[in-house]
């Protein structure tokens, strides 16, 4: 039975749960636009909300946390390099490496952004269906012309859908090099390689598995088009979403 | 009175790219509500045979006939009246619910949305997997992952079912949850056509056993004639006839 990764989606029937995926769509764009460049105080609390929500998908915040532990750490690097480089009242000096007050501000506030905007991510992929996804990236792309939205919607529901698989595939490539002492092992390219390269070859296998099951159930781009489902609270979620953006934006 | 024939093989063979024989000279037929279990070792043909009766792999000479007309001019036709189970569940779940999972063939043949939920409702009911029809197919079980795969053919109307190794990696309420569902199937009137390397399990339901070597079809009869030849094709025979009890059930 492959673990739920916090990007799976999870059955439940919280507001979110309910909301047409195209109204979600919608807003995390819109929140995700605005948080360029809201400040400190808009952010915390636009994060209560976060972990409010986070709560409703049911997924816990420290194990969460735990599950997105190596991009924590690519934010603690944005953190660092921002302290690093951004001038101003030096702090700390070390052969002639300065960490400036106006860095440790920037630092945060960048790092924190990225991290509030990979959590919205998170929250959205939790209740919302790859299905819905789909058929919302379907409904976008549908004006512009010479997009194949079909295509590109089913290429997104797959990449979606696949990646418990392929995290499952990852550790039980880890487990089984681990059984093997792959541990002793310091170098961490030798590692990165090791566990790479057959992670490649039997991801590409299981997509060749997966294209012959779909060609033997008839796949073709022409399908029936996909079914919308609003729960009726879509305009008061637009609402909210769109005074979150102005309050990120302006206070 | 004769069944009527749905499969004909003619003299069919098939080559990979690396020259490896995968199938060579096959003249077979199957009938309507035959259990057909296609048994051989690892790498004896049964999975490339099995491809080409759904028309995933197309004969490079000779000729294969679902219901009277050639399966490479009629791929829709063909992929509808057979269905194929494939071997690990994990790489053929397409939707990420079971619902949606089970909706995906008839999507693919453009049915109307009130037919598509009409439909999968009906067998999802008919396979007792209606409670799970909103769960992610990847947190399953190993049976309830087949199963749902068996519903997303069952779906289409196949009359023939293809299954390619149904019960491996399967513990043994998944191999019994799966068995079941397979004679139920059978007896409803659907082709069983199951490739297997142990045959213990399904040779008493099976009305024919093919064994396959190196491409070829090596034997072709009733399980009661065949079950002894089966070890010299390195396929083991059941516990049963080595004792000399001949073929007992395996399902109670």
């Amino acid at each position: 039975m492959a673990q739920l990764t916090p990007f799976t989606y999870r059955q439940g029937s919280s507001i979110l749960h309910l909301l047409d995926a195209r109204c979600k769509f919608f807003a995390i764009c819109l929140v995700s636009m605005s948080m360029l460049s809201a400040r400190l105080p808009v952010c915390l609390f636009y994060f209560l909300i976060l972990l409010f929500f986070l709560k409703k998908a049911g997924l816990k915040f420290f194990t969460t946390m735990g599950s997105i532990k190596y991009f924590l750490m690519f934010l603690f690097f944005i953190f660092a390099a921002r302290a690093l480089i951004v001038e101003g009242e030096i702090i700390f000096s070390f052969h002639g490496i300065s960490i400036t007050k106006q860095g440790l501000n920037e630092g945060f506030l960048v790092a924190f952004k990225f991290f509030l905007v990979m959590l919205t991510g998170l929250v959205f992929s939790a209740t919302t269906k790859p299905s819905s996804v789909k058929t919302a990236v379907q409904w976008f792309l549908k004006p512009i012309p010479f997009v194949p939205e079909k295509r590109v919607a089913v290429m997104i529901s797959l990449s979606l859908g696949f990646m418990p698989i392929i995290a499952q595939k990852a550790r039980d490539i880890s487990d089984a090099q681990k059984a093997r002492c792959a541990d002793l092992e310091k170098n961490p390219v030798k590692k990165i390689i090791r566990l790479v390269l057959p992670l490649l070859k039997k991801t590409f296998l299981s997509a060749d598995n997966l294209v012959l099951a779909m060609e033997s159930r008839c796949y073709t781009d022409d399908r029936t088009d996909p079914e919308f489902a609003p729960s009726g609270k879509e305009i008061f979620f637009l609402v909210c979403s769109i005074l979150i953006s102005v309050g990120l934006i302006s206070l | 009175m004769m069944p009527e024939k749905i499969i004909d093989i003619k003299s069919v063979c098939h080559t990979f790219e690396d020259g490896t024989i995968g199938i060579k000279d096959i003249f077979l037929s199957f009938y309507k509500g035959e259990f057909i279990i296609l048994a051989g070792r690892n790498g004896s043909g049964k999975t490339t045979l099995l491809r080409h009766l759904n028309g995933l792999l197309l004969p490079q000479s000779g000729q294969i006939l679902v219901n009277g007309k050639t399966v490479s001019n009629h791929l829709v036709q063909t992929r509808k009246t057979v269905g194929m189970v494939f071997q690990d569940p994990d790489t053929q779940i397409v939707g990420d619910t079971v619902f949606d999972e089970v909706a995906f063939g008839l999507e693919n043949l453009k049915f109307k949305r009130h037919d598509i939920n009409e439909k999968v409702t009906q067998v999802l009911k008919d396979l007792s997997l209606y409670h799970l029809k909103d769960r992610n197919p990847s947190t399953l079980s190993g049976g309830e992952k087949r199963k749902v795969a068996i519903a997303g053919i069952l779906v289409m109307d196949p009359e023939v079912i293809v299954f390619d190794e149904p019960f491996s990696n399967l513990d043994y309420p998944g191999t019994l949850q799966v068995l079941s569902t397979i004679i139920d199937l059978n007896r409803s009137g659907h082709t069983i056509i199951i490739a297997t390397h142990d045959v213990e399990t399904v040779i008493d339901t099976a009305t024919r056993i093919i064994i396959m070597e190196k491409g070829l079809v090596k034997e072709d009869g009733r399980p009661c004639d065949l079950v002894k030849h089966l070890e010299s094709y390195g396929v083991k025979e059941p516990c049963s006839s080595k004792f000399g009890l001949g073929i007992r059930p395996w399902l109670n």
